[in-house]
């Protein structure tokens, strides 16, 4: 124990550096107070960049020491957070804290009798779980790991039924089965076959509203918004308030795509994405950003998907110079930062410089929205639900006949500044023709 | 179709693939006149004559290398090893020559070597071996190993239309125990891996005779669901079939009746333990024979051969983890 004044070895908790693009930080909430026992890798500290929240990981294990950044303030990076004593033990107490009586084995090693305790003014529940948390440390297989991150399943909450209380694959799927995971609940499909949902069964006579008594109205306490709401409040009025925002739709029939997108077994969303990198290649104005007056046109589609993170709200993950993809290459990147997305796991770089936005909430049957722009680019594409209809089709004689057939209506939300409606039109039947004429 | 033994499909894919190519013929130690040590060619000199079914002496390294040359000037010849373990002694002519002569000269060397392989009737060292590992580490030569009657066929007559040197290993044990239906006329099976049985909870992968130990090792324990791929060629190997059977149960086990020492096995192995690393849920265990020779002494013998049980004790240990 480093109880007789030797300095004690100090580690400095740093601002990380996030990606090329994030130069600050803000503290968001501290996960340990001064005096605990922090283990490697254990989430420290949250913060918030102007893109994006995450996690400090510790740097080493030790007992927290010191905190230097408060909740709230904004420092750039590499700025020192906190200092972590790494010569601390789980479970003993801190060097400075006299009175605190040492271990008995640590004791013993020194020749020492435990001398009898005085009462510790302030005990350190938290010191005594990490403690023990070595000693019932379970190993996880790859399979295990991997479906218990995407789902947000604590591992320590599941059951294990393998040799030796091992947790095997099928315990950690029937435990996610059983609505656990945090993941499993809210991840959305990106698109589903039907819209339709069956008619909810009628609602009983409404319930009087009994014990309110008639004239006050006391409504439960305000809670603040989170910061996500905020930025994203934030952004969205920006927008409205800066671009001329018009909307545009355009009616196309995706029968051959759903055919198709079956076969590869990806989402309609992809062959969709597909189509608009083409349709930007050939209209580029609609590939830009307009900030001002400088209005720059893009040569490579970094292609933004929202990805509704549920009631938290949306992030726009971005695919790099997506026209180099095919349609099964986007649907995995697709797939794969929407999972980092509702894992909390996108790095700041993930969703800087998209040039075009797609957004897809169609999976809960909308037809039609006026999506808002993500700023500075110019335009948005929305794609709603694909849903069956009876339409006119003409054969090749010309002669017409009604089809049930796949439909959708795409939306494009685009900025009167930087362009005009027979543009957007344009495009919007480029996008169309390439989706029908697969 | 037709209810045959994996060896009368095996002398039917010749027969048909030498009624219907005149640039087919068979080379070997007593296949004419003596119709083959296992009468694999039985009558085949009375329907083709002795220009198209040859007897050579007993020199595998002659054998191998007049069918090479033949080959070169365009016939499409087919050797008999009359047991696997005798190719020692063709080696040079298989490894160096045959497998080197595209990547040297530029020119498709379109032959076929049946190598009668594996034990279990207490054949002794010299003509019991599973040497199918030698030549899956020679590039330019490939590897195939049937289990059916069916598939014997099939990768027979596309061994002798392929335009590489091909190994065709025929289990010896297989011969006469294995019977299916077998289509009539002439198809070719691909050289990929054949799911012998679907599940979800374990993947059993096997070639040749072992894909039947596996089967029937894992028949009942006690409802588990286990898969059984049945890998048909060893180059190339299906590595798709075999990870996506993996990804699937997330659980794997390697039946070789080779020596365990760098087996067709061993390579499955690395291929999952590099691929599918993220879908394992235990770890990936193999059964096969000891690095020893097979002895003669049959209860010796089938204590070094890979069995049902220790099979079954394997999965069950698996499927527990």
């Amino acid at each position: 124990m480093g109880a007789s004044g030797t300095p004690e070895p100090l580690v400095d908790v740093v601002m990380p550096q996030m990606g090329v693009s994030v130069s600050e930080g803000t503290i968001v909430a501290w996960r340990k107070q001064v005096g605990d026992w922090v283990a490697y890798e254990e989430p420290l500290v949250d913060i918030s960049t102007d893109k994006i929240d995450t996690e400090v990981p510790s740097p080493a294990a030790g007992r927290l020491t010191e905190i230097v950044v408060e909740i709230g303030t904004t420092v750039d990076v590499g700025t020192v957070l906190a200092r972590l004593a790494t010569d601390a033990r789980p479970g003993e107490p801190h060097a400075s804290e006299n009175g605190a009586p040492p271990t008995s084995e640590a004791a013993a090693a020194k020749g020492e009798t435990p001398a009898p305790a005085t009462p510790d003014p302030a005990p350190e529940p938290a010191a005594a779980t990490p403690a023990q948390a070595p000693r019932s440390r379970r190993r996880y297989s790859p399979v295990v790991s991997r479906i218990a991150e995407e789902h947000g399943v604590d591992l320590s909450q599941v059951e294990g039924t393998g040799r030796g209380g091992r947790v095997r694959k099928q315990d950690v799927l029937a435990y996610v089965e059983n609505g656990n995971g945090a993941a499993a609940e809210t991840e959305p499909p990106l698109h589903i076959e039907s819209p339709y949902r069956p008619d909810p069964a009628p609602a009983g006579a409404p319930a009087p509203a009994a014990s309110a008594p008639a004239g006050v109205y006391e409504p439960p306490a305000p809670q603040p918004l989170s910061r996500m709401r905020q930025s994203i409040g934030a952004h969205m009025k920006r927008s409205l308030e800066t671009a001329a925002t018009c909307t545009t739709w355009i009616e196309v029939d995706m029968t051959a795509v759903q055919r198709e997108r079956r076969k590869l077994g990806v989402t309609a969303l992809a062959f969709v994405a597909r189509a608009v990198i083409d349709a930007l290649r050939e209209f580029p104005a609609l590939n830009a950003w307009m900030e001002g007056e400088k209005h720059t046109v893009h040569d490579d589609v970094n292609l933004g998907i929202a990805v509704s993170l549920g009631e938290d709200g949306l992030i726009v993950p971005v695919i790099r110079s997506a026209q180099d993809l095919s349609v099964e290459g986007l649907a995995k990147r697709i797939k794969e930062l929407a999972m980092r997305a509702r894992g909390r796991a996108l790095s700041p770089d993930d969703v800087q410089a998209g040039t075009f936005t797609i957004t897809n909430p169609g999976q809960y049957g909308s037809i039609m929205a006026t999506p808002v722009i993500n700023q500075p680019q110019v335009a948005i594409l929305d794609l709603e639900a694909i849903v069956k209809r009876p339409v006119v089709v003409t054969d090749a004689q010309g002669d017409d006949s009604i089809a049930i057939r796949e439909m959708t209506i795409l939306g494009l939300s685009w900025d009167h500044r930087a362009l005009d409606g027979a543009l957007s039109a344009q495009f919007l039947a480029a996008v169309k023709r390439r989706l029908e004429g697969l | 179709m037709a209810t045959m033994t994996y060896l009368q499909a095996i002398s039917d894919a010749l027969r048909e693939e030498m009624r219907s190519d005149e640039r087919v013929l068979l080379m070997g130690e007593d296949i004419g006149v003596f119709g083959g040590a296992f009468k694999v060619t039985d009558r085949f000199i009375e329907e083709f004559g002795p220009q198209r079914v040859m007897d050579t002496p007993l020199a595998e390294s002659g054998i191998i290398g007049t069918a090479v040359g033949a080959a070169v000037v365009g016939l499409r010849p087919v050797c008999e090893m009359q047991f696997s373990d005798f190719v020692a002694c063709g080696f040079d002519q298989l490894v160096n020559v045959a497998g080197k002569m595209y990547y040297r000269q530029g020119l498709p060397v379109n032959v076929t070597v049946r190598l009668p392989s594996g034990g279990g009737f207490s054949g002794g060292p010299f003509h019991s071996q599973n040497p199918e590992a030698w030549f899956m580490h020679a590039p330019g030569l490939k590897v195939v190993a049937p289990s059916t009657a069916e598939d014997a066929k099939g990768l027979l007559i596309r061994a002798i239309r392929d335009r590489n040197p091909v190994v065709y290993m025929e289990h010896k044990h297989l011969y006469r125990r294995v019977k299916g239906e077998v289509p009539d006329g002439l198809y070719e099976t691909d050289f990929t891996a054949r799911v012998a049985r679907p599940g979800t909870d374990l993947t059993v992968i096997a070639y040749g005779a072992m894909v039947h130990t596996a089967l029937e090792a894992t028949e009942d324990l006690d409802g588990a669901s286990v898969e059984v791929l049945d890998l048909r060629s060893l180059v190339p190997l299906d590595r798709d079939a075999i990870l996506a059977s993996v990804r699937k149960t997330s659980k794997a086990l390697i039946v070789d009746e080779a020596n365990e020492t760098c087996a067709a096995g061993a390579q499955v192995a690395a291929l999952i333990a590099e691929h599918a690393f993220e879908d394992l849920d235990g770890p990936v265990r193999r059964i096969a024979t000891p690095d020893v020779p097979i002895p003669f002494s049959p209860p010796l013998e089938q204590a070094v051969l890979p069995s049902v049980e220790r099979v079954k004790e394997a999965a069950r240990e698996l499927l527990e983890y």
